[in-house]
């Protein structure tokens, strides 16, 4: 009976956990898809068919290959039992406070706390940080910056992984010296690079930001700004960074319909802090796009000024330029350059993609929702058969029952799964109708 | 002549008329090379593509890059492709076949040792909290231990809610191997899940209120 008791939760927390798991996948974003429709179109350009004399020159390779790859696995697992021994447990002391129930890390004065582990590596946090040791094993380490500034210091170790959960962000570290700060309160994460490489992921738009040395990342969830800057090294210390201060320009919202508002006075003009400002003119901002220069195309609107980059660029630019914004999270000017197509180009096929996109965009934007509804449902009006029906269809759906419940989102979810039954908004759709049932 | 444009700007917009286009249109144009056609297989399919890629690998990057492998594939196999009509489940089928090949890439890179399979890095990072993502974490890395063909079964019947027949003709399988298959990694993952002193408090039905 206790077994089939202990087999019934197994399942049911089986149940749970994939539920979860196939909820936390996101659908991709605009975003994500012109990026990648970027980079297959130049692939696609530029691809040659395979010829047969390469073919049978890969065959003789992967022979190679594989007898190589037997020799490397004999000497891996010879490898494996030296370096069992050299892998143990990471141990851990802690200076200037100790390590509560939870692995929540107390300051017992006022100078911060240094944990210092047995392989070298060095997590520091400044006076005021709440942190946290998840996990410290063999494997590696999970730490948790909850709210406050912390430098690692984390010595390469290929056989050991750390993570660090900042916010909502993670932070894979490859081996590297790195400053990393949550505000909760102004919703800014900052992480500035000294040395090696880390992989940032969380809510920013593409997804994962890998980050080289020098660099400083900087992201705004309440403005939905994130900005890379290169840092110089002349200017760099040994000392914890103090944040840097927020450059970003609170959004100013504009409700759907106010299409005919001039553009140009719109105050889109986000600063990014840059300490490597370019002065050189760059090429076609749809060229610049589609090789993924997008920084090239915001320095550029930097140089020449918001109000001349909207009122002189051609449709096409105005478009990679909204995409460039969406990209680096630049909403304000993304819209902007949506609105200037919409008003210098309004027969243009892109002033329609533009409803859609400038929906995509209020979504970015904190409670930018209600906004965003009412562009889907200007898009939807006129689209016909557009390119983005479902999308926009199935990101109403969310939306409505996000604002308004789901009893006022479910027509939707029907509407959604007549027309798109195999479409990414379909498992979702499917969901909000069974919660009805 | 034909002319060849490394450089040439790209158009991220398909015109209207191309939109309506059929399935069967879009791998017509594939084949002759047009390049709408292969934007509008990109828009039609790529959400799908992504999405999946992204609850099988648990990693966006190689989401992103698999995705890009199955639309190249497609895009140069089109003209082997009997009826035009059914592009989609000529998409569906790359797809499953290079996801398969990717996740037996990572089982032999683990077996090597050359590196460890990547974290999960994109699920649940911008509405979940700390502890949900470290529940999916865990239950990744139990994804992680199943082989690649029960993985596969297991993620497009429960997550991607594909019926038994749908998954055989992808995956080039009979029916009773889904089911087999399902079973076994159903199996497999509660017993897992059992012995996961992590998993293991789930059961008491405190995190979902049961």
């Amino acid at each position: 009976m206790t077994m089939m008791s202990d087999e019934g939760k197994a399942s049911r927390t089986l149940d749970a956990l994939t539920d979860l798991y196939a909820t936390s996948v996101e659908p991709a974003t605009p975003a994500e898809l012109d990026r990648g429709l970027d980079a297959l179109l130049a692939r696609a350009a530029s691809g040659r068919p395979r010829r047969p004399r390469l073919v049978r020159w890969s065959l003789v390779g992967a022979t190679v290959a594989l007898s190589t790859l037997v020799a490397l696995k004999v000497t891996s697992v010879v490898h494996t039992r030296l370096r069992s021994v050299e892998t143990d447990a990471l141990t851990y002391r802690i200076d200037g406070g100790s390590v509560l129930e939870g692995g929540y890390l107390r300051e017992s004065g006022h100078a911060g706390i240094n944990v210092f582990f047995n392989e070298g590596s060095k997590l520091a946090l400044t006076p005021g940080t709440r942190g946290r040791l998840r996990a410290v094993d063999k494997e590696g380490a999970l730490v948790n910056i909850e709210h406050g500034t912390a430098s690692f210091q984390v010595k390469p170790n290929n056989s050991r992984r750390w993570l660090v959960d900042v916010g909502p962000f993670l932070v894979t570290v490859k081996g590297t010296v790195f400053t990393v700060s949550w505000d909760p309160l102004r919703e800014q994460f900052e992480l500035r690079l000294r040395q090696g490489h880390v992989v940032v992921s969380g809510p920013v738009s593409a997804g994962e930001i890998a980050l080289r040395t020098g660099q400083h990342l900087i992201v705004n969830l309440a403005t939905s700004a994130t900005a890379i800057t290169e840092d110089n090294p002349d200017e760099e210390s040994d000392s914890v960074a103090a944040p840097m201060q927020q450059a970003v320009t609170p959004p100013s919202l504009q409700p759907p319909g106010v299409v005919d508002k001039p553009v140009g006075s719109s105050r889109a003009a986000v600063s990014v802090p840059s300490r490597t400002t370019k002065t050189v003119e760059h090429g076609p901002w749809s060229d610049e796009l589609a090789r993924g220069h997008w920084d090239r195309i915001l320095e550029d609107v930097e140089r020449i000024g918001v109000e001349a980059a909207l009122g002189k660029a051609s449709s096409k630019d105005l478009f990679a330029l909204a995409d460039a914004a969406r990209y680096r999270r630049r909403p304000d000017l993304a819209r902007a350059a949506l609105l200037a197509e919409r008003h210098r180009f309004p027969d243009s096929p892109r002033s329609l993609d533009a409803l859609f996109l400038l929906g995509r965009t209020e979504e970015s934007r904190e409670g930018g929702a209600a906004p965003a509804l009412g562009w889907y449902d200007e898009y939807l009006a006129h689209a016909g058969g557009g390119a983005f029906v479902g999308e926009a269809l199935g990101r109403k759906m969310i939306l409505t029952d996000k604002l308004h419940g789901p009893t006022q989102a479910r027509p939707m979810a029907e509407e959604y799964l007549h027309r798109f039954p195999k479409g990414s908004y379909a498992g979702p759709a499917r969901a909000l109708i069974r919660t009805q049932q | 002549m034909a002319t060849h444009h490394p450089h040439a700007p790209l158009s991220l917009v398909v015109t209207q008329d191309r939109r309506a286009a059929s399935d069967g249109d879009v791998a017509r144009g594939m084949v002759v090379g047009d390049e709408w056609a292969i934007a509008e297989a990109w828009r039609r399919f790529a959400p799908m593509v992504l999405r999946m890629a992204k609850r099988i690998l648990g990693s966006q990057s190689e989401a992103e890059d698999v995705a890009q492998e199955v639309f190249y594939g497609v895009f140069r196999k089109a003209k082997l492709l009997r009826e035009p009509d059914s592009l989609r489940s000529f998409v569906y089928a790359c797809a499953i076949r290079a996801l398969k090949t990717e996740l037996r890439r990572r089982k032999l890179r683990a077996w090597l040792r050359f590196d460890k399979p990547e974290v999960l890095a994109c699920l649940g990072s911008r509405t979940m909290d700390v502890e949900s993502r470290d529940l999916l974490r865990k239950f990744h890395g139990l994804l992680e231990r199943l082989t690649a063909r029960d993985r596969l079964v297991f993620v497009l019947r429960r997550m991607e809610t594909m019926t038994v027949e749908e998954i055989a003709t992808s995956m080039e399988i009979s029916e009773s191997t889904v089911k087999r298959s399902m079973a076994h990694a159903s199996s497999r993952l509660s017993h897992w899940i059992a012995a996961d002193p992590g998993l293991a408090g789930l059961l008491d039905g405190e995190r979902w209120g049961e």
